[in-house]
């Protein structure tokens, strides 16, 4: 019964598909909605899931999100082929990006979104395999409060 | 849900065929088709009204105020939305129009592009003033504000805490008039005249305040013969009105009737208008992603242009934009509003919101969260054997909302006639 209880779903992100960008973190988002979770995790998830997605749209070939809902948490996994990132503890650095003031204002390039993911996070994994790709690892608890 | 939450639109049995037009218009998939006639579910409508414009046999109906209701009144106020300065032909004045609206039957006639000068003014302040958080969303379109507080609950906290001109006209009304015309407040009926089917909504429920300043909205779908009748009969008003223009208008808040309106008079600030329900989501789910934060004012109109695209307009959207593009050029950026006035208004807080937004839950698929996971499970599994035509024919939207009502036991999977085919 208890693994009953639990929601899984895979999407697929092709790099490059700006068009469609926001369509997969808007579909998790959505589901938690009609699942009644509360909706500040509802906003986390869509914050931490849309970065996600589009880190996979503007840097890699293509991902694939697994998505997986239980009573307690909400985990959500991309994993992409794309060229990887070369120093993740820089990556993770919050503010660090290659990206100009333009474009960080325009909500692209605040450093790749992860500090963003990880701030909205509860759990937080990546790897990252330079020329093959990156894993990220979100959790969010559904009873979990905002960080901060 | 809650209190008993009555739409403003509603069906007539005898009109509606049961066709699909409304069903697949619908932007919150809150139309369903039983027993051969569309209903309507109060708890997902946001009264926006797209199913008017989409039904050929003009079965949806919006419950607004009528005529015989005004008799209850001692004393009538009309407050006409500046939409309707567009409804009429070029050589028509705004002025005429308010002329023609007291020989209607209105005792007095409040102008309301002055009030949304004011409403505009007090947004700009309450942006200076508050630096965070980011972007603001205005909260004149009475159906955003729906949209929000169900879909999209935790932007409530972004609303603009500023009443839209129409309550802030009322009010002003109702703070004034009891006293000079020495009658008690039920008996002045103060009536906002409109294009827009939620009006009523909100004035019958306000998101904002306990009890609505209006008593009432007319559509002017209602108003327009009358109206038209009273300006053909009176020469005299006309000749009066061009020689003797009593009433001010403000060049700033004319425009406010379309797209972008709200954002034209906030020069120092980064602004963004989005019109039509559709865009309007998408741009509501993009602030929801965390998007838009260097934006200060979201100004979301729903209907296509604005208020002037309403669907209880009559006259059609492009012609009636043009004709106020042409006052709002005529008047220019003039303003009439004293700045002084505003800031005694806005520390008085005589122009904010009583209290919050408040989010309104739109039930889940269970009430039990190990149970609303297992049915959205079902759900997806049913909607792979559903054959994705989003035809209609099952009376649900789509399939994706058929097999939701399926796990929420309001419908029946043989609904579709595709999967009898298969299994007779």
């Amino acid at each position: 019964m208890k693994e009953d209880a639990s929601f899984q779903q895979d999407f697929l992100i092709k790099g490059g598909d700006f068009t469609g960008a926001g369509k997969v973190s808007c579909e998790i988002k959505n589901l938690l909605k009609e699942l009644g979770l509360s909706s500040q995790v509802v906003r986390r998830v869509a914050i931490a899931a849309y970065e996600a997605e589009m880190n996979v749209i503007m840097y890699a070939w293509e991902g694939q999100v697994d998505l997986l809902i239980t009573p307690q948490k909400i985990r959500i996994i991309v994993e992409d082929r794309g060229p990887g990132i070369e120093n993740v503890d820089l990556a993770m650095r919050e503010g660090y990006s290659t990206a100009t003031e333009e474009m960080r204002e325009l909500g692209f390039g605040a450093g790749m979104g992860l500090p963003n993911i990880k701030k909205n996070s509860d759990d937080f994994r990546i790897i990252s395999d330079p020329d093959r790709g990156t894993r990220l690892e979100i959790t969010i608890l559904t009873n979990g409060q905002r960080p901060e | 849900m809650m209190e008993n939450p009555l739409p403003s639109l509603h069906v007539s049995t005898e009109k509606c065929i049961g066709c699909v037009h409304c069903l697949t218009s619908c932007p919150t998939k809150a139309i369903r088709i039983k027993d051969g006639k569309a209903r309507i579910i109060g708890e997902l409508c946001i009264d926006c009204g797209e199913c008017i414009r989409f039904c050929p046999h003009d079965a949806i109906e919006a419950r607004t105020t009528s005529f015989s209701d005004l008799s209850s009144f001692k004393y009538k106020v009309a407050i006409p939305a500046t939409v309707l300065y567009g409804q009429f032909d070029n050589v028509t004045l705004p002025s005429e129009i308010l002329f023609a609206l007291r020989r209607v039957g209105f005792d007095y006639v409040y102008e309301l592009s002055t009030i949304c000068e004011l409403n505009n003014a007090a947004i700009e302040k309450y942006l200076n003033d508050h630096h965070k958080p980011r972007p603001l969303i205005a909260s004149t379109c009475p159906v955003v504000v729906r949209l929000i507080q169900r879909r999209y609950p935790s932007l409530c906290e972004l609303i603009a805490p500023i009443e839209p001109p129409r309550e802030i006209a009322a009010k002003i009304l109702r703070t004034t008039l009891p006293r000079v015309l020495k009658m008690s407040p039920a008996e002045i009926g103060i009536i906002h005249i409109t294009p827009c089917p939620a009006k009523m909504v909100s004035i019958n429920r306000p998101a904002t305040m306990d009890r609505s300043y209006l008593s009432g909205a007319i559509s002017i779908r209602d108003i327009y013969g009358p109206i038209l009748q009273a300006l053909r009969q009176s020469q005299e008003d006309t000749i009066m009105c061009h020689l003797f223009p009593e009433i001010l208008f403000s060049g700033m808040g004319l425009g406010t009737a379309l797209s972008g309106g709200e954002t034209r008079g906030l020069k120092n600030h980064r602004t963004v208008a989005v019109s039509g329900v559709r865009d309007t989501i998408r741009v509501l789910d993009q602030v929801e992603s965390g998007l838009l934060k260097d934006v200060d004012l979201l100004e979301c109109m729903v209907c296509p242009d604005g208020c002037v695209g309403g669907p209880l307009a009559v006259e059609n959207r492009f012609l009636a934009k043009s004709r106020i593009l042409r006052l709002v050029s005529l008047m220019g950026e003039r303003t009439v509003i004293n700045q002084a006035d505003m800031n005694l208004l806005y520390h008085e807080d005589f122009l904010s919101f009583h209290h919050p937004v408040m989010p309104v839950g739109t039930p889940p698929l269970d009430a039990d969260r190990a149970r609303a996971i297992q049915k959205a499970r079902k759900r997806n599994k049913l909607f792979k054997q559903l054959p994705h035509k989003d035809c209609g024919a099952c009376g649900a939207p789509d399939c994706r909302a058929l097999a939701e009502d399926v796990v929420r036991s309001t419908a029946n999977l043989a609904d579709c006639p595709f999967i009898k085919k298969e299994d007779p």
